[in-house]
């Protein structure tokens, strides 16, 4: 067969059902320090090696149709992320979720899962808001006094280039850690495609102008706790968003 | 699996290229829970503990056949646990020595000078010096003369352990060949040894490597004395110092063997293979998992190192094949398989093999790669079947750039072969070609230096007088023209050869450059500087350890890498240590005796020598296949030639 023959078959195949598992993961040890492009290998090769009868993108260079609610960068731990899968027939989703789970490199689990019907709006337009909690000596303290701030200039790196960025309007609440650590704050953030600032960009800030050491700013530990959908404050958890059943 | 925490700080691990390299956690590792409980109750354990080292990033080394091979081996046993080791790159290299942390391996964590037993793969020359850099940073003296009982046995395989003389130094024991059962067998020794020293006979290191030598394919170079001529050498009639420039080695006892033997796997069929390695987290190199179809190679072409080491040819059964494929395929989520030998296409029964696979595979959007498919059975249905999706460029590598250079090396290609596959690709759509040769090969002339541009030239007319022929509308021709540059090896009839001196060889590639036209037609060259070093550590001698250690010491490693690589001052080292680049890279007499000849990889030095005698009469030697030529390997008692009755 041609090549270009082959082509023209591809782009004809008709569009195929999709059944959508949306799971919500977490991630610590070892996978934390992995990058999303790795981390996505990842879980393609776990579904493969549990032969989830997953959907693959069409055209020239298939891949499994795997969305990722957000990016989670190197460095982050994470309670619950989310991610759809989508497969060609409907799916129990426990099974799912332990089938999955028996593959998967250690630090990496599914949480839980639902079976959805295909989303209208695609599961990474929905994210607004995350939460993270942030374990550091005096973490207490200085993100107090960022929350005290008018205005929190920290400069990113976007397309090779510096940009100076105000931070201070993308954190959205402060409070003590839910288990009583004082060295430990959680607290709500822009997430998302429009508007999301990265846990790193917060630390800088910290150091910048709330007095914190660098290195202790460096080495916090952060953890990814919960993804949003909906305006802050009437947030919604990201897996309550679709809650009809298949 | 339990997380065993990395010993730097997230802000360490952060600040370097890649943290993941250095943290482990990957699917499929192995670690044996019962042995760390076990230390950490008694602080002791009974299992040996091995580290297989790998000297380059953790990238390469993932992709490492025989990284995979061992490890599974070992950790199957019940008295091994083998963890992996890698070269930590700069970034790291500098954190770990501020702050004084031990090179550790991926899995428990464990500092490599806690480890009984480590074992390098040295796949090229030019990762030498990474060896030295995993043992200072892994707190373990760099000599073996300087180690101790509580020091682990530092220990190398792989291509270049047939000739490691220029490390010889550094190693208390080198592996020759097959690894499979000998690395087991030297565990058990080295079981033995740890067990004894607990009780009121505890064996001693030198009892240890003494017992090592009686195991076939295993060399310690401390039991042998060298000379080099310089110095005093008895030549093979026993004249003192007659040999201007040659070696001599002598075990310095009675007990020790000496030849080493290389050790071969008889059966492929029934030695295990990793149907389960380990699955990087990080994108590696290589992203795919690997289907080892057979080994050594009928050809037989005379530059090539790895034709004669690995002789004699065996297959494994199309069965056993496709049954370790589907399990690959299942364990490991890649979604590409390579099938790895020296020939894919010289496997008898290739075509049921790839179909099987491509059968296998149906619907699982699993990709079949096969590299090294030869010109002159290239197949361009099964390459059709085997690219379901993509289409990339088309590889040969006739080497030399004319019919009487090829008959020189014995690359047995016939350009009407190169042009009748070459005429059904190009009508099958295909656009890209990458053509492989080398330059400064025995008996090179300009006239063959141009035949590589004239080769392409041809090409290029043949692509579009088919476009003329078919009335087609053809996508514009790529042709990438790539020469890398010879080195004469051990253990292949070239060893004596000498390499052309740099500037001969500069001016042969600006002739060629000179002489490629064409808009379409690429060229790539390969590095000198690191064709020339790499003369000298493959046909060295232990007289470079010296060289070797004082580089590393001035900082000189990752030698592999060509940014990191510093020609001049390796240069300045050798000569203030009275060499010099041409005392490696000269021709060498059949006369003396070669640093290497006390290895023996079944391939005999006689007709190696006969070898480079019908080279330089340019006549062709055929297969194994076709006719049996007596190299040795028959000895065996194994493999395809043995089986047709070879050397009888």
């Amino acid at each position: 067969m041609l090549q270009s023959e082959r082509e023209k078959m591809m782009t004809m195949q008709e569009h195929q059902k999709a059944y959508v598992q949306r799971a919500s993961f977490m991630r610590s040890g070892a996978t934390v320090f992995l990058g999303h492009l790795d981390l996505m290998t990842c879980f393609e090769r776990a579904c493969r090696r549990a032969e989830l009868p997953i959907l693959y993108s069409q055209g020239y260079n298939p891949r499994p149709m795997m969305v990722f609610a957000l990016p989670l960068g190197v460095g982050i731990e994470t309670t619950c992320d989310y991610l759809d899968v989508s497969l060609d027939r409907p799916y129990d989703a426990d099974s799912f979720v332990k089938e999955l789970n028996a593959f998967l490199p250690s630090g990496l689990q599914i949480i839980r899962s639902i079976a959805i019907p295909e989303p209208k709006d695609s599961i990474m337009s929905i994210v607004t808001t995350a939460s993270y909690r942030f374990e550091a000596k005096g973490i207490r303290k200085a993100m107090t006094e960022a929350m005290e701030k008018e205005t929190l200039i920290v400069t990113k790196m976007a397309k090779g280039k510096e940009k100076q960025t105000d931070i201070r309007p993308l954190l959205l609440s402060l409070s003590q850690a839910s288990d009583g650590d004082p060295d430990a704050v959680d607290f709500y953030a822009s997430a998302g495609s429009e508007r999301n600032v990265r846990p790193d960009l917060i630390l800088n800030s910290l150091s910048l102008y709330c007095g914190m050491d660098r290195e202790v700013a460096e080495n916090t530990r952060v953890i990814r706790t919960g993804l949003f959908a909906r305006e802050y404050p009437r947030i919604v958890p990201i897996h309550e968003v679709e809650v009809r059943p298949l | 699996m339990k997380n065993y925490p990395v010993p730097l700080s997230k802000s360490d691990l952060m600040s370097v290229e890649s943290p993941a390299r250095y943290v482990g956690g990957e699917f499929n590792a192995v670690i044996k829970e019962d042995m760390m409980e076990e230390l950490e109750k008694t602080g002791k354990t009974s299992y040996v503990r091995f580290a297989f080292c790998f000297p380059d990033i953790y990238e390469i080394g993932m992709s490492n056949l025989a990284l995979q091979i061992l490890y599974h081996v070992l950790n199957e046993s019940d008295f091994v646990a083998c963890e992996r080791a890698f070269s930590p790159w700069l970034d790291m290299d500098k954190i770990l020595r501020e702050r004084n942390i031990a090179l550790y391996s991926q899995e428990t964590k464990t500092p490599l000078c806690d480890f009984d037993i480590l074992g390098f793969t040295l796949g090229y020359e030019m990762c030498y010096t990474n060896v030295l850099q995993m043992l200072d940073l892994g707190k373990i003296p760099l000599l073996a003369k300087d180690r101790g009982e509580d020091d682990p046995v530092i220990c190398c395989g792989g291509p270049c352990a047939y000739n490691i003389e220029p490390m010889a130094d550094f190693f208390d024991i080198a592996m020759m060949g097959e690894g499979e059962e000998m690395i087991l067998e030297l565990c058990k020794k080295i079981r033995e040894y740890k067990l004894s020293k607990s009780t009121s006979h505890p064996m001693s290191r030198q009892e240890l490597l003494l017992a090592c030598d009686a195991i076939e394919g295993i060399y310690v170079p401390s039991l042998y004395e060298v000379f080099y001529s310089k110095s005093t050498c008895s030549g093979k009639d026993g004249s003192e110092g007659k040999d201007p420039s040659g070696a001599c080695v002598k075990p310095v006892s009675d007990g020790v063997k000496k030849t080493i033997k290389k050790r071969i796997i008889k059966d492929l069929d029934n030695c295990t293979y990793p149907t389960a390695p380990v699955v990087s987290n990080l994108r590696v190199v290589h992203d795919r998992s690997y289907l080892e179809v057979f080994r050594g190679c009928i050809r037989g072409c005379r530059f090539c190192q790895a034709g004669f080491i690995y002789r004699p040819v065996r297959e494994k059964s199309v069965e056993v094949l496709c049954e370790q494929g589907r399990l690959l395929e299942k364990n490991t989520g890649y979604d590409e398989m390579g099938l790895l030998s020296l020939a894919t296409s010289d496997y008898t029964r290739f075509p049921e093999l790839a179909e099987n696979l491509l059968s296998t595979f149906e619907g699982h959007h699993t990709s079949l790669s096969l590299p090294s498919l030869r010109l002159d059975s290239f197949s361009l249905d099964l390459m059709e079947k085997v690219q379901s999706t993509r289409k990339s460029g088309l590889t040969f590598a006739p080497e030399a750039g004319t019919q009487r250079l090829r008959d020189v090396i014995n690359k047995n290609i016939r350009e009407e072969d190169i042009f009748s596959a070459l005429r059904l690709a190009f009508l099958g759509g295909w656009n890209t070609v990458k053509l492989y040769f080398m330059l400064g090969l025995p008996t090179e002339t300009d006239e063959d230096v141009l035949g590589i541009a004239d080769l392409a030239a041809r090409i290029e007319k043949l692509y579009y007088d088919i476009g003329r022929e078919t009335g087609q509308r053809m996508r514009r021709l790529e042709i990438t023209v790539s020469t890398s540059l010879f080195i004469p090896k051990p253990f292949t009839p070239f060893q004596w050869e000498p390499q052309n001196s740099k500037e001969e060889l500069i001016r042969k590639q600006r002739l060629l450059k000179d002489h490629i036209k064409s808009r379409n037609i690429r060229y790539a060259w390969h590095d000198f500087d690191s064709s020339v070093w790499e003369v000298v550590l493959a046909r060295g001698d232990r007289r470079l350890a010296p060289v070797l250690l004082e580089g590393y010491k001035s900082g000189l490693f990752y030698d592999a890498w060509d940014d990191h690589f510093k020609f001049r001052e390796w240069v300045e080292i050798l000569e203030r240590h009275g060499l010099t680049i041409e005392d490696f890279s000269r021709e060498f007499s059949e006369e003396e005796t070669l640093p290497w000849d006390h290895i023996s990889v079944g391939v005999n030095k006689k007709f190696l020598l006969s070898e480079r005698h019908k080279a330089h009469e340019e006549k062709t030697t055929p297969s194994c296949r076709e006719h049996c030529s007596g190299c040795g390997a028959a000895t065996w008692g194994v493999g395809e030639c043995f089986a047709k009755g070879g050397e009888s």
